[in-house]
């Protein structure tokens, strides 16, 4: 097989493509990254001052007086003004927050986002902790979902109209429209407490226990893959479709291409291009926290780090963990539209 | 991306709503009426235990609320830190039925010594005792465990009972003049030092209280009058990693994951008369799904059949566990500790005939049949549970008052129409203006809102709704500047006791009195009555004075009974004593053991 | 004496079946074409000679196509091949070139690598600064100024005219023997065009390639093109020399589209006339002639218009072949008479 025919995929000048994006696209890409989280924050800090909910009263025990909820207020540090906890959280980032005094002070160090009185934690280790359990979970189901969203996809676009087009199409509208909190439980019920084909996941890090690992990953992994996997389904089928009726897959077919290269270099280079951008900021979103699934299968990720700060009007978490998303979404955004730029030579130079 | 951020909100404003409540974890509601049954018989068994095994803990919390002993103070959390870790100079028998709100040592060699007709309480310790790491649980140990309840700056959520009963000054606020450990001066610390004073042997603890507290021994059974070691406490962080002097350390605690206790070896058997520490470990199993706990303990495979949970089952699987006799060994229809109430605003509705017209008038079957039937619990006859075995006694309920709860439209109508020549301006605001009713925002209220406005129509009495985002709603109702006649409620004792009911609910300086019953006529009888009750040294003779108050505001009707209310469990098939602790409505779980 | 065709297309018959039931694109389609000749195929959008190009490198849609005849390249049948050997026709015996240059290249590649895959294709083994050296003459010779800096750009920075000489020079970078071109200069602005057609023709000149040539342009037909083969709803209707498609046109489909030229060089003082009435469905061709809804002469006289279809016959005193009922001379006078 000769080389030219087999060139990567991803074939393209990398030296130039770097010089561009190193001198001009990704300096400012950070520096409207950093102003878009300073925004972030700030409105994730207006929007708390405006719930209805009142974390005092929700933090104060069965004793609930209103001198109490006054004092918790204050131990909270709800009591001062929006703009002065706003700035006490941002010195933070840089010099680090201590509370307390005395015997019993702690620091939460630089970059601190806070602590949550909740959990008795700095938010920074709460997101340390609950950080890599939603990115194994974000990368296992992201990686099977591309690979069967994709695959079928392709499958389907290739037999348009034939049993496996049809098949396809109809798992897809299933499963696009199944609630993942119910499929998740329905997973979690069936195959673990009625079949009992695996034990109750217990979570545990894989350098840890590896078992442990992969028996409680495995079902999150594959109830958020094929759930997620649908509408990739739909996406690359009508991509693939798509681009099959562009000229210059004819162009490429009547030069006299094998039908794998021109299904590779042509067909396939063009219809994935938008399902990676999707893709990107999909990943980017599930590292924010895939927050019904990791409720379902009691997975200790940001997802539900997130929602409990909700639940529990915990702002420090709140901010802490709208902050990391935000982040995600941010990179997201700025790695797609590298890569977006790497693949089509058409956008890179604008 | 969006629909999944919406809905997840959704999630977690309701879950919100659930969770907001102070005075009860309860959301069910419903009012009224005679109910003499006993506590719903259990199926616990309390055969032979057996030493060894797992016993498996599952929650939907993501972690304990506080394991600090000092701001340790819901009912199920005290159950299992007290019975596991937590020692404290008093406790209740870790025993089933009504024997286990009887009160035994613990740490002290009795119940403690009242002196000054019960303004002065000693304890003599019994010795032996020891922490995990081997030293030995002294007498400042405790004091300092108390006097940790003053830093309210960090210490929140326990009970404060400390800082009201001992003889420490207090500002014109109703703030001790004692900051607590962290913040106290030389002379501060004195003045604490003298209301908790320790013998120069260590062996005795006396507390020097501002008032006569006839069940001073009961409130010790609380852990916040349990012992911290001063150098290993750590403040606002101590509630992650509590030192134990219980009979299980923690090998584990990540929070949203689990909480793995092992015996503690440095425990001896020899120094505590209460705990038997049957089984080898607890896991602590936080975040699960309520479903999934559910559907785990029916299917009682493999670690579940070591199972328990901490929060009773869904409505939705009561028929499934309740009609089928598979289950019939492992579950339970029994009252946990709350009653739930609906509070006049005596200022307001300061006529009893209204009172009494709304109550015989209402639907208070509707209203339990919308909460969940009868599995939401028993209407209630009085503000005493019959779990207070030494305080219940059945009340007379007012004439014309239906059994079933259903409404008696004829005897409200006569009532009101006492009414109207007794207080035509109550009568005048109750059948013109209307009545203000404040409840809490949540899906069951608003439910049960209309209810209540359909029923009062019928009897010609008009109910004016406001409905109070439930987080605020107790902040609200507890502000005597909120302009309600009427708010619903709920409650529960601090301790077998209706010492922290009756005036919790009905003194003008109680926790949560919603009445504002200062002005009424018959509230200097009652204060003086209650105050007599309260001093009264005498159990037996105590419990008959609650009885008769208990009848007396029934009479009163500043409060409408509502619900006995009631939780339903079951467990794994393989649990043994899985009975409700009559002094926590929970599980005993430090007496739990594994079935051979 | 006639020598063997480069290329012979027989009776081929191309349909597709799509929901709304069979399109019959190609109907029963001879001809064929000589090396270093160009054959151009005429017809409307819709008449079938793009399918019937395609069918030549049988690039109509597998899934929906079925196609019946014959197409001989040097004497072997195209249709009968199996993949591998269409395949090595495919871009080394037999180009093809499309219509928009826009969007015929692979924007995601640089035009260098798809001249140099098209080469490589078909000569395995050969190195690839030897093919970039082929790929850089070739630029050369269809025109790119220097190349050797252009060949590493994407197609998007190439204008129109330049992205046509870049994928004539895809498709003659094997030299091949036949060169398919559908509608090359269509998108192009017209000076732009009269440059392709001539490099091109001088392409044709220096290698002997036959062309076919598919365009609904006569302008285009005039300047390039030997035959001629007129197409309408799926069948060639005239089939002449160019000379003689011009002076003595036989169908009356041909006047139409000769009319519509003039009335266009005439436009400054006369009406622009075209040819009313639409094409026929290919859905549901009518039984007999299908250009009668739309001819000026089909009349009430001529029933068999209506019924039967018109077979290709030679015209007497001409070379051409048409396919209509209606007698040659009356046609001319007629025709004559309406033109002028």
């Amino acid at each position: 097989m000769s080389a030219a025919v087999d060139t990567p995929f991803f074939y393209f000048p990398v030296a130039r493509l770097l010089r561009i994006a190193l001198t001009r696209f990704i300096v400012r890409r950070i520096f409207f990254a950093l102003v878009l989280l300073a925004a972030v924050s700030l409105f994730t800090y207006l929007l708390f001052a405006l719930l209805p909910t009142d974390p005092a009263a929700l933090t104060c025990g069965k004793n609930c007086k209103p001198e109490l909820i006054a004092a918790n207020r204050v131990r909270l540090g709800y009591d001062k003004p929006i703009y002065e906890q706003y700035w006490q959280f941002v010195r933070g980032i840089f010099a680090g927050r201590t509370y307390g005094s005395g015997d019993i002070a702690f620091k939460c160090p630089a970059p601190s986002l806070g602590y949550s009185f909740n959990q008795h934690e700095c938010v920074s280790t709460l997101i340390g902790k609950t950080f890599p359990v939603t990115a194994y979970l974000s990368l296992g189901s992201f990686v099977l979902w591309m690979l069967l969203g994709v695959g079928t996809g392709i499958i389907a676009a290739l037999h348009r109209g034939k049993w496996q087009d049809r098949l396809t199409s109809l798992v897809t509208s299933i499963g696009v429209s199944l609630p993942t909190f119910y499929v998740g439980l329905l997973v979690l019920f069936s195959v673990v407490i009625w079949l009992q084909w695996l034990p109750f996941p217990h979570y545990a890090s894989p350098t840890d226990n590896l078992h442990d690992f992969l028996t409680a990953m495995i079902l999150p992994w594959i109830t958020l893959a094929v759930l997620s996997a649908a509408s990739y389904t739909r996406l690359t089928r009508n991509g693939v479709l798509e681009a099959m009726n562009e000229d210059f897959v004819r162009f490429g077919v009547a030069k006299g291409l094998k039908n794998r290269t021109v299904m590779r270099k042509y067909v396939l280079r063009a219809a994935l291009i938008p399902i990676v951008t999707i893709a990107g900021l999909d990943f980017a979103a599930l590292l924010g926290g895939a927050i019904v699934t990791e409720s379902v299968f009691s997975l200790p990720g940001m997802g539900r780090l997130a929602i409990r700060s909700v639940t529990d009007s915990d702002l420090p978490v709140l901010v802490g963990t709208t902050l990391v998303a935000a982040v995600f979404i941010v990179m997201a955004n700025a790695i797609v539209d590298i890569i977006y730029g790497v693949l089509d030579p058409r956008v890179r130079l604008k | 991306m969006k629909r999944r951020i919406i809905g997840v909100l959704g999630v977690a404003l309701a879950a919100s709503l659930v969770a907001s409540a102070c005075g009860s974890s309860s959301s069910s509601s419903s009012d009224t009426a005679a109910s003499n049954d006993t506590v719903a018989a259990g199926a616990a068994d309390t055969g032979t235990p057996t030493t060894g095994g797992t016993i498996h803990i599952l929650s939907q919390l993501e972690q304990i609320t506080h394991l600090d002993p000092q701001r340790n103070y819901t009912g199920s959390d005290l159950a299992f830190v007290g019975s596991t870790m937590q020692r404290a100079l008093t406790s209740y028998a870790y025993a089933s039925g009504a024997e286990g709100s009887k009160l035994v040592a613990d740490l002290a060699t009795d119940t403690g010594t009242p002196t000054e007709g019960g303004k002065v309480w000693s304890f003599t310790l019994r010795g032996g005792a020891t922490y995990e790491d081997g030293t030995e649980v002294t007498c400042a140990d405790i004091a300092y465990g108390v006097s940790r309840v003053f830093a309210t700056d960090i210490i929140v959520d326990g009970p404060t009972y400390a800082i009201t009963y001992l003889d420490i000054p207090k500002d014109a606020d109703g703030n001790s003049n004692y900051p607590g450990p962290y913040k106290a001066t030389a002379d501060q610390q004195a003045v604490f030092d003298k209301a908790v004073a320790c013998s120069s042997d260590g062996k005795t603890i006396t507390f020097n209280l501002n008032r006569v507290v006839a069940d001073f021994n009961y409130t010790t059974t609380l852990l916040a009058f349990s012992p911290v070691p001063k150098a290993k406490d750590t403040g606002e962080k101590y509630d992650n990693a509590p030192v134990s002097s219980g009979p299980y350390k923690i090998k584990s605690y990540e929070p949203g994951k689990s909480l793995v206790l092992v015996r503690n070896d440095k425990w001896s058997k020899a120094s505590d008369p209460v705990r038997h520490a049957y089984v080898d470990s607890y896991v602590y199993e936080f975040a699960l799904d309520p479903a999934v706990i559910d559907e785990r303990l029916m299917a009682d495979a493999g670690d579940d059949q070591y199972a328990v949970n901490d929060a009773g089952l869904q409505p939705e699987n009561l028929q499934t566990v309740f009609n089928d006799d598979k289950f019939k060994d492992r579950r339970q229809d029994s009252y946990d500790p709350y009653i739930s109430f609906t509070a006049f605003n005596v200022k307001t509705v300061s006529c009893v005939e209204v009172r009494r017209a709304v109550y015989l008038g209402l639907d208070r079957e509707a209203l339990r049949t919308a909460g969940g039937g009868p599995y939401t619990g028993d209407f209630a006859d009085g503000f005493i549970k019959p779990a207070l075995a030494d305080d219940y006694a059945p009340n007379k309920m007012p004439d014309g008052l239906n059994k079933d709860g259903t409404p008696n439209i004829e005897a409200a109508k006569a009532a009101l129409a006492e009414a109207k020549t007794k207080c035509p301006d109550v009568y005048a605001k109750a059948t013109g203006d209307g009545l203000k009713f404040f409840h809490p925002d949540t899906p069951t209220w608003q439910k049960n809102i209309s209810i209540w406005i359909e029923s009062m129509k019928a009897v010609g009495i008009v109910i004016k709704p406001t409905a109070v985002e439930p987080s605020k709603y107790y902040p609200t109702v507890q502000n005597d500047k909120t302009d309600y006649d009427i708010a619903r409620g709920a409650w529960g004792p601090d301790w077998p006791n209706a010492s922290t009911m009756i005036p919790e609910l009905f003194l003008t300086s109680g926790g949560f009195n919603l009445t504002r019953n200062g002005d009424d006529p018959a509230y200097k009888q009652f204060e003086t009555d209650t105050k007599a009750a309260l001093n009264e040294l005498d159990r037996t003779a105590q419990g008959t004075k609650w009885k008769a108050l208990n009848q007396f505001l029934v009479n009163q009707l500043w409060s409408l009974p509502g619900t006995f209310l009631k939780a339903q469990d079951i467990w794994g098939s393989k649990v043994g004593n899985a009975y409700k602790w009559a002094s926590s409505g929970s599980y005993l779980f430090g007496e739990l053991y594994v079935k051979q | 004496m006639e020598s063997t065709p480069l290329l012979s297309v027989n009776n081929l018959c191309v349909e597709f079946s799509t929901p709304d039931g069979i399109v019959h694109a190609v109907n029963d389609v001879s001809f064929s074409i000589e090396a270093g000749k160009t054959l151009g195929i005429v017809g409307e959008s819709g008449s079938g000679k793009s399918v019937t190009a395609s069918s030549i490198l049988k690039l109509n849609s597998g899934v929906t196509a079925s196609t019946s005849g014959s197409i001989l390249f040097k004497g072997d049948n195209i249709l009968g091949a199996d993949d591998k050997k269409i395949r090595q026709l495919r871009g080394s015996e037999i180009a093809m070139i499309f219509q928009d240059p826009l969007s015929a290249l692979n924007p995601y590649y640089t035009v260098g690598h798809q001249i140099i895959e098209a080469y490589k294709v078909h000569h395995r083994g050969v190195k690839k600064p030897e093919a970039r050296k082929v790929a850089l003459e070739m630029l050369r010779r269809v025109g790119i100024p220097n190349p050797e800096a252009r060949i590493d750009e994407f197609p998007h920075q190439f204008s129109g005219g330049m992205r046509q000489r870049i994928v004539i020079a895809t498709a003659l970078i094997n030299s091949p023997k036949l060169l398919i071109a559908d509608e090359p200069t269509t998108a192009l602005d017209v000076t732009v065009q009269a440059q392709i057609l001539d490099l091109m023709k001088d392409i044709q000149k220096e290698n002997g390639m036959a062309i076919i040539l598919i365009t609904h342009d006569l302008g285009v037909v005039a300047e390039t093109c030997d035959d001629v083969a007129v197409m309408y709803g799926g069948r060639i209707v005239e089939k002449t020399s160019v000379n003689e498609l011009f002076t003595t046109p036989t169908h009356p489909y041909s006047f139409g589209l000769l009319g519509a030229v003039r009335s266009l060089d005439k436009s400054a003082r006369g009406s622009l006339r075209t040819i009313a009435g639409a094409p026929p469905s290919l859905l549901h061709l009518p039984s007999g002639c299908s250009f009668m809804p739309r001819c000026v002469f089909a009349n009430d006289g001529h029933s068999k218009c209506s019924s039967i279809v018109p077979e290709l016959e030679l015209v007497p005193s001409t070379h051409s072949l048409s396919a209509c009922h209606l007698r040659k001379d009356a046609l001319q006078k007629l025709t004559t008479k309406d033109l002028l």
